[in-house]
Formats: C-alpha cells, structure tokens, sequence
C-alpha cells in the first residue's frame, strides 16, 4: 500500500484567539462574582444604582463564567484538538473568525443588556429573544465548522473526545432552541412560551443539561485530549470511555427534575429526576477514573507538573460534585439542601475546580506550544494551583456551613409549636460565611491574576506559529479493518453522521418521556377556577420584578413542609401558575418565599421597604430600589402585552388590550389613595405603585372568600383586596 | 510550591477554628470560653495544631530527601495520590466538620455547660486536626521509606528480573493489566499521539452501575406502584399531625397554654419580657416608642382599632387583621409570648411618646377591671 503524505497546516491564530478570550472574560465574570458575593455580606456595594443590584450582575456573573469563560475555553480546545485528531486543518477560517467574533459580540450583548434590565427571567437563559436567534445562529455556523473538519478529516476513526464535542453540539442546540421558545413583545421584550409547572419542567431540563452539556461534555472531550497529552500516557480504557459515554450522555438528560423536588412539579416527573440522578454516579465516575488511572504511571510527573496537578484537581471536584450531585437529589438530603446555599456551594467545586482548574491546565500546556516556548515560570504556575486550591476550600466550606445552618434554622420549631426563628435571623446569622466565601473567591481570582502575567510573560518571550505544517496520507478509499479497530464500536467511529444522529436520539428520548405528558396530560396540572389572569398594572409590576432580578434571591415556591406553611402560608399547587409566562419560582432563597406574600403587609410597608429594606426589617440584606419611586410606568407598551398574553392563551376578554390601560390606571389610583392615607404621597403613574399591586396579588388567589373569587371572574374588576 | 501547600492546610485550620466564634456563639462568646471543658477542647485542638505544623516542618525536609531518592531511581511513585488524599481530607474533613456542628444550631440542652453545637464544633475540629495528622504521618512513614509499600517497591524494582511485581489492591480490584504488560492490550490507535488500552471496564464498577439501576426501580415501584413510602402532600399530613401533637402535648403539661379568652393583666417581668418581644418584632411599623409610623397605628393613644382591652390585643396580635397589614403571629410567637408582648403593648397607653401619630379607631375606655390609677385619670 503506497501511501502519499500530503502536507498541511493547522491554524493556530484562532486558537490563540479564543484562548485570549477566555481568559478575558475570565476576568470579567469572576471580578463581577466577587461583586456580587460581597454584596451579600455588605449591601453598601449596590451603590443604589440599578445595573449594579445583585438582581442584574448575578445573571451577568452566571452567564460570563458560563458561556463567556467556559464557553471559550471549549472553542480554544476544540479548535486546538479538533484540527489534530483529525489531521486537517479546520474546515473553513472565514466560519472560525465568524464564530469568535459573533460568540463575543453575543457575550457583550449580553453583558449590555442584562444590566439594562432586559432579561427572560429564566436562570441561564435570561438573555432576549433576538440574542437568542443570534446564538442560535453562531452555533450553526459552529457545527458547520466542526462537522465540515470532521467530513474532511484523514482519520479514519472518531477518537472519544470527538464523540463528546458532537453529543455536545447537537444537545445543546435542542436545548437552546427548546427553552428558548417565546412571544416577543417588543425588540427587547418577550414572554415565555410556556407557564408556571410546564416552563419550571422545560427550564431546568435546560438548566440541568446546560450543566450537563455545556460544563460537562466538551470538558470530558478536552480532557480526553489534554491529559494524555500532557502525562504522555495511553488512556486507560477505550471500552470504559464508550459506555460511560453512551451512559451518560442518555442518562444525565432525565436528571432535570430534581431541581424541583418538593414543588408542584408532578410526583412522578420529581421521581424519575431522583432515580436517574443516582444512576448518573457511575457514568460520570467512569469519567473521572479513565481519566485519573489514565495518569498510572505517571503520578512522578504529577508532582513535579503543575498542569498535571490542574488536571488532577480538576478530576477529583469532578468527581466529588458527581458525587454530591445525586446525592442532593434524594429527596431528604434535597429538603435541607434546596434554596440554600449548600447548592451554591456545589455548583462552585464544580465550576472553580472543573471547569476552572481544567482551563487553566489545558492554556498552561497549549500557549507555551502554539508559541513556541516554554512557560514563563513553572513556579508561579504551581503558586497559582495552591492558591487556587486553597481558595476552592475557603470558597465552598462556608457555604456548605451556612447552608446546613440556615436549613435547620428554617426547619426548627419550639416545643410550643411555633417558629423558633424569624427568616431575618436566619440570613443575619450567615453573613460571616458570606464574608469568608468572598475572601476564598478573591484567593481564586489573585491565582487567575497570576496566570495573566505568566501568560502575558511567556507570550512576550516567543511568537504564534500561526500555521503548523503537519503532515498525513490520505484517507484511503477502501477501508481495510486491523486489530486496533475491530471492536463493534468502531463502526460509528467511522461514520459521524450516524454518530450525530444516534447522540441526538440518545439524547431525546429522556426529555421528550418528561415534558411530553406534562403538556398533554391534564391531570397533571389541576385547574383551579379561583386563579385568574394579571390585571394591567399586576402584569406590569410583575415585568418590573423580572426586570430587577428579585428571582434571584426570592423564591415563588412554598413547599409542603410543616415549617414552610407555618412560615408562609398554604402550600403552593400546580394550578396556581398556570398564566405565568415565564415561572419565577426561582432557585435560591437568600430573602424569603413570596409566593403567599401578598395581603401581608401593608402598601405603605412594600413602599418603605423598597425604597429602603431596613427601615422595616432591620438587618436586611436587600439592596434599595429608589428609582422604582421615581420611575414611571410605561403605558404605552401594555396594549402589546395583553395582546402576547393573548396569544400565549392567556383568557383576557376580546379587544381588551385597548380596555387595559383605564383598568390600570383605576388600580394604580386606588393603591395611590391608600397610601396617601398611610401619609405617602406619590403620583399613581410610578413603577412602585405596579409593583405594589403584584406583590399585593401574589398568591392570593386561592386565599381569597368565595365572595372576592365570585367578583374577580370579571377581569375588569380590580383584584385588589377589599 | 510546598510552603503554599503547607500555609494552606494551616490556613484552612485556622479559618475552621475561626468560624463557631463568628457565627453561632458570636453573642455568647464569653460563657462559652469561660466553660473549662471548652478550655480543656480548645487547648488540645491549638496543641494539635502545633503538632501539625512541626509535623509539616518535618514533612517538608523529608519529601526534599525523597524527591531527590526518586531523581536517582527514576521509577513511577505514588506519592500523589497520598497528597491528593490529603486533599480529599481536607475538603470532606472540613464538610463533616461543618455538618457535624450545624446540626443543632437551636441549643436546647448542653453537655458540661457547654452548648452542643460547641461542643460538636471543637471535637469536630480535633477530629479533623488529628484526621490531618494521621494523613501527615503516614506520608511520612512513607516518604521515610518506613512504610512497607515503599520497601516492596524497592525490593520489586531490585529483583524484577526474578520476580513479578505484585500490584496494589486498587489496581487489582480494577482488573487491571501491570504496566509491564500493558503494550499487550495497547489498540495501536495513533490519535495525535494518542493511543488507547483496552483495559476491562471495572467489575466493582459495573456492580455499583447495576445496583443505582436497582435502586431506581425499587425507588419507582415503592412510591408510584405499591405507595409503601408517601408522596410530598402525604409527607407533610404526617408532619402537621405530628407537629399539632407534640404541641398539644407540651402545652398541656406547661402553663403556656393561653389564649385569647383566658389571658390576663401580668406584672413587670413578663412586660419586661414582652418589651424584648416588642423591640424585636414590632418596631419597624409601630415605632420604638409604640408611637406609631407610616406603617402602624400609634399604640400608646386611648384609641383602637381593634379594641384596647388584653383579650381584644392579644387576639390582634394572634390572628392578625391581614387586609389592614396587622400580621399573624400565631406561628412565630408562642402563647406566652403573645400574652407578654401584649402586656407590654397595654403598658405603653398613656405614655406620650415623641412624634406619635394622630389617633385612629374608637376611643377604648378601660373597665371596671382595669388598673386602679387608669380609671382615676379617666374619671378626671
């Protein structure tokens, strides 16, 4: 068999590109999570300014670390690894340079418009309907990209890193096109497609995933390449890489629902997320051993090889927070652990030592190569991983604490039967945790510093090779099987459209089993005739709770547990929901439950409170809201929302959209009145009066008397209380 | 690179010891450190911390001597996953710790004077400072070559010609094949270099898999085929009734059971009492005074909202008059304690505060069976 080499260059211009990004925006995102965990310990660094509230920069914390930083970490890797393992160059320059341009412009959008106040109100997925379409479109461009190297590789063989970027690819564009369904309202303004138990189902099957696929797979993919590359060590086991992968890319899509254990989600739907959470254990554990015993006869270069180090940190956070995982979705564990900050404090061993630490290993090791050099200084490098290390630790150990201290301080009654804590206590008691988390984050961020000046150092002392000649023959036209490739596997190794397609089924199967039935099966959510739609101004406070982010402190969820309905009130049911587009349940109590808030206190308490938290709970962490005092309501916008809602399904009368305006100014005036009475003068036509009257509204539909119920069936009358 | 790794256990140690005094005990931090058994608890647990940084000082020097032992020989080690270990010690060491403590944060009993989640907490954190030492020790052991690992290993490295290697027990669990012999199941791939093994997949491994499968099952079929564990709403009937029956119990062997139709006038300590559950719950729209703000009506006037007599406060304070924005209190406060802050609410009639609101309700004349001097100003 003659073979010709032919020669070819691989590129590494982008590369260095998305490598540059990555740690920018690395940067960026975990200076804006210091921001925003010092808040919590000192409200005095909201600076009363809107874009600056913890309700705005923690979407922009979450989504910059997320897409921003790991999202061009996977592209740096991708592009760097993807090229060799296929022995070709990339597909198309021109497709790269779209990609990393249109991925940045995305994520600046993002930036912009999220402290604007423009978001879904959907946890990692807050951003608008047009930049919804634009990622939509840069990941075609992507896949195009990925797939156009992968048809014109000179491998013939798909190495399991490939596998994972493909299962990658093709999961999370379902994810985003699912989730991201929506009635646009105006340019920057939309309304979910879905409501109250359906959109919670669909988001935290993309919430879940997006973990599962966006912070998971690609880095299973990069370390497949990178740890072998590194240690110089075969991979341990190619059979235990293909049925931990099968494994678990079709289990981890059944996992969703254990993000809402205990809500009004059906029984069943909170069942199959807990069983298939614990079958997830082993599938992710296969991950971590093939990778760590990958290193077997290795571990002297681990001691003197910071990389290596990275690599095995990042392993074993891997490891624990696919352990942890699970186990926070038995339901007892998850009963103390949910809206705490014990979940915080996992998704960070998660984030700061997997995705972070993997990171840092991979631009370690490929910066120094792609410009010809060697590391700037290998001791700084291992300075940076102790650093790091240790500031996981002081990251995660004080919210582990306060989480488990402010569950049980919820859960604990006096013998008498009541309540032994009021919730204030409950946060007051914490914040020396908070305080100590935002030093263990500031020891993480002073490592990434430091890897910006070894980075910066080594850079300067060489130069891109910007095209790396490399050689290969051809793929043959005739494949001739040898012992290597005989396992039954080896098959779709050859064929990646299979491969695509079988991944994309694999992948379906769960999340169709789960929201499927959800949506057609009646029972599953039961109607309630009490709850009706939003009136005008309602809606319109509700848009403005949205807009500030409160679903990021706040939850709209009481569970049935004895001390949440002594705390807040009847339980929350399924039928409750049914007109909010979108769900605002939320993920994280740092304030407490809303969802029964409404008639609880007075309007003039909503006003003062907003204006100042601790003028009526002393202690308060929330941050002010001024500005909703001397904002006005946008009148003009509310015909377009009631038309929306109208198509979402909402039961607004025919023509009411021109009605909704003289219904919200009658309410709005009424809250005015009554507040004038309390001695607050304020004009009826600012944001606090809208706010008010959906605070007021919160789940009182069903705490109303037959009487009030018989009179709201006309939604013209205003719901306010009597 | 090893002091970093030093200063961080120590660190660490340090922050762990720090956390109880900031958080739980903050207000009563003196009754706790004069208790003896919690000087006893926190002498061992700073000399114990002493022992771990000598014990480190001489780690240090003996892992320099190691390191150049392993240079010579250039033979595969296994001294990370001891350093890993550590690690791993540290992070679940300090969440055991954490939970171990938490777990009573109400402290209703003591052990010694000593509340427990004290005492929990500094024999959490010598638990973990002699975990720390044990992990320190026999890395030493090891790095000392005292260790028999090590000795084997030598031996093996010495007469590997004549005798097979024996692996270690983790290597043996995972059926997997010596380095030595590895090129025999090498699949000759060439991904960038990159070759694979074709190790078996662990049995262990497909074990446990198996079991979460079975666990899945018997999971679905107990609570959605045969209903042997209860659901969610289920869950919480159990709980209500268990909560109302422990509640029921208690109160009625206590005298706290009080209510709206048996509360009476008290004294000075149960107002003094009442005073604290005032300052604590109801200044923020009552005022400090009890003179009322833009929120609450002034509670120091003769007029009502809701009737002045203790039966009609009580019950306000009770129930609440949630569409005038009076909360209940019913589940935060207990009788008692609603019978005392009532009291005290009662006691501040007539007392003029500074900038009190204007009257609101009806003007509440005090009855036959009020306090002698409050009909003698009435009757004025």
């Amino acid at each position: 068999m003659s073979e010709q080499l032919e020669k070819f260059y691989y590129d590494n211009k982008i590369v260095k590109a998305f490598a540059y990004a990555t740690i920018f925006w690395g940067v960026v995102g975990m200076l804006v999570g210091l921001l925003i965990a010092f808040q919590l310990a000192f409200p005095i660094f909201n600076f009363d300014f809107a874009p600056t509230t913890f309700g705005r920069a923690r979407p922009v914390h979450t989504n910059a670390v997320i897409f921003a930083f790991v999202g061009n970490g996977i592209f740096m890797g991708v592009y760097y690894s993807l090229q060799r393992l296929c022995k070709t160059r990339m597909f198309s320059d021109r497709l790269g340079w779209i990609h990393f341009w249109g991925w940045q412009t995305i994520i600046v959008a993002a930036a912009v418009t999220l402290l604007a106040g423009y978001t879904t109100g959907k946890e990692y997925a807050e951003l608008e309907w047009p930049i919804d379409i634009a990622i939509t479109l840069i990941w075609v461009v992507l896949g195009i990209n990925l797939f156009g190297t992968i048809l014109k590789r000179r491998e013939r063989h798909l190495y399991v890193a490939i596998w994972f970027f493909i299962g990658t690819w093709v999961t999370v564009a379902m994810l985003h096109i699912v989730n991201s369904f929506e009635m646009p309202v105006h340019f920057m303004k939309s309304y979910s497609w879905y409501a109250g138990v359906q959109d919670a189902l669909v988001q935290w099957w993309y919430g879940h995933n997006a973990v599962a696929f966006f912070l998971t797979t690609p880095y299973l993919g990069l370390m497949y390449y990178f740890i072998p590359k590194a240690a110089n060590r075969p991979v341990y086991s190619y059979r235990w890489s293909i049925i931990h992968f099968w494994a678990l890319i079709f289990i981890y899509i059944w996992a969703g629902p254990h993000h809402l254990l205990y809500t009004s989600l059906p029984d069943w739907a909170q069942s199959l997320g807990t069983v298939f959470s614990i079958m997830l254990i082993l599938p992710s554990w296969g991950g971590m051993l093939n990778g760590l015993m990958t290193l077997r006869g290795a571990w002297d270069k681990v001691r003197e090889d910071p990389i290596l180090k990275f690599f095995v940190v990042a392993l074993t956070c891997y490891g624990m927070s696919t352990f942890e995982g699970p186990m926070l979705s038995l339901k007892n564990v998850n009963a103390i652990s949910h809206f705490t900050d014990w979940t915080i404090a996992h998704v960070h061993v998660g984030a700061l030592g997997w995705n972070g630490f993997l990171t840092f290993g991979a631009i370690y090791w490929l910066i120094p190569r792609i410009f010809q050099t060697t590391l700037y200084s290998k001791k700084m490098a291992a300075n940076h991983f102790w650093i790091g290390t240790l500031g996981i630790i002081l990251y995660a150990v004080p919210l582990y604490w306060a989480g488990f201290t402010q569950a049980l301080m919820w859960k604990e009654f006096t013998a008498d039967g009541t309540l032994k804590y009021q919730f204030l206590q409950t946060v007051t008691n914490i914040l020396p945790m908070y305080t100590l988390r935002g030093v263990g984050g500031l020891l993480y961020f002073v490592g990434v510093i430091m890897m910006v000046y070894n980075i910066w150092k080594t850079v300067a002392s060489g130069k891109l090779l910007v095209n790396e000649a490399a050689e290969a023959p051809a793929l043959a036209k005739v494949f001739v099987p040898t012992a290597g490739n005989s396992h039954w596997h080896s098959w779709i190794e050859r064929r990646p459209i299979q491969m695509l397609v079988f991944s994309l089924i694999v992948v379906a199967i769960g999340g169709a089993i789960e929201l499927i039935p959800t949506f057609l099966i009646k029972s599953n959510i039961p109607t309630i005739a009490a709850v009706k739609p939003y009136t005008p101004l309602e809606l319109e406070g509700r848009d403005i709770y949205i807009r500030e982010g409160c679903y990021t402190c706040h939850s709209q969820m009481v569970r049935p547990f004895r001390d949440e309905v002594a705390r807040y009130g009847d339980y929350s049911k399924a039928g409750e929901f049914v007109y909010d587009h979108p769900f605002q349940w939320g993920s994280k109590r740092t304030g407490p439950d809303l969802h029964r808030l409404g008639g609880k206190y007075p309007d003039s308490w909503h006003y003062n409170h907003m204006l100042q938290p601790t003028l009526m709970s002393p202690g308060s962490i929330m941050p002010n809201y001024p500005w909703l005092l001397d904002d006005d309501i946008d009148t003009d916008i509310i015909p377009a929302k009631i038309r929306a809602m109208q198509k979402l399904g909402v039961p607004y009368p025919e023509g009411y959209d021109q009605k909704a305006n003289d219904d919200l100014l009658k309410q709005a005036g009424e809250i005015a009145a009554r507040l004038e009475k309390d001695k607050i003068k304020t004009a009826p036509n600012k944001e606090i009066i809208a706010m008010i009257a959906y605070l007021q509204r919160l789940g009182t539909d069903i705490k109303a008397k037959p009487a009030n119920a018989a009179a709201k069936a006309d939604v013209n009358a205003v719901t306010q209380q009597p | 690179m090893r002091w970093a790794g030093k200063v961080s256990v120590a660190t660490v140690l340090f922050f762990t010891m720090l956390l109880p005094v900031q958080s739980f005990a903050a207000p009563k931090v003196q009754d706790a450190m004069s208790n003896p058994l919690a000087q006893v608890l926190v002498a061992i647990a700073f000399l114990l911390l002493l022992c771990i940084a000598l014990l480190g000082y001489v780690l240090n020097g003996a892992a320099e001597v190691y390191r150049q032992k392993l240079k010579n020989q250039s033979s595969g080690g296994q001294v990370m996953p001891s350093v890993i270990a550590v690690v791993l010690l540290l992070l679940l060491g300090g969440n055991a710790v954490a939970q171990e403590a938490a777990t009573p944060p109400a402290v209703a009993e003591t052990i010694s004077g000593l509340s427990y989640t004290a005492f929990y907490l500094l024999v959490g954190v010598i638990v973990f400072e002699i975990l720390v030492i044990m992990a320190m020790v026999i890395q030493l052991r090891y790095l000392a070559g005292i260790g028999s690992a090590a000795k084997e290993k030598v031996m093996a490295v010495e007469t590997a010609v004549v005798k097979k290697p024996k692996a270690n027990w983790w290597w043996r669990i995972n059926n997997a094949v010596s380095l030595e012999r590895e090129k025999e199941i090498d699949l000759s791939h060439d991904y960038d270099g990159i070759s694979e093994l074709d190790n078996k997949v662990p049995p262990w491994w497909l074990l446990a898999f198996g079991m979460s499968v079975l666990f899945g099952v018997v999971y679905l079929y107990r609570y959605h085929v045969v209903h042997s564990a209860p659901l969610q709403i289920e869950e919480l009937e159990l709980a209500l009734k268990k909560g109302e029956e422990q509640r029921t119990a208690y109160l009625a062997q206590s005298a706290g059971n009080v209510d709206e139709t048996s509360v009476t006038l008290m004294d000075g300590a149960a107002i003094a009492a009442g005073k604290s559950i005032y300052d604590a719950n109801c200044v923020a729209c009552h005022g400090s005074a009890g003179e009322g703000n833009a929120v609450g009506p002034n509670l120091t006037d003769k007029y009502w909202l809701h009737g002045g007599d203790i039966k009609d406060i009580f019950k306000t304070v009770k129930y609440g008059w949630p569409e005038k924005g009076m909360q209940s209190w019913k589940e935060t406060l207990s009788p008692v304690k609603i019978a005392q802050v009532s009291n005290y609410v009662l006691s501040l009639v007539g007392t003029n505060p500074a900038n009190a609101k204007e009257p609101q309700g009806e003007l509440f004349e005090a009855k036959a069976d009020a306090p002698a001097i409050d009909s003698a100003a009435a009757g004025k």
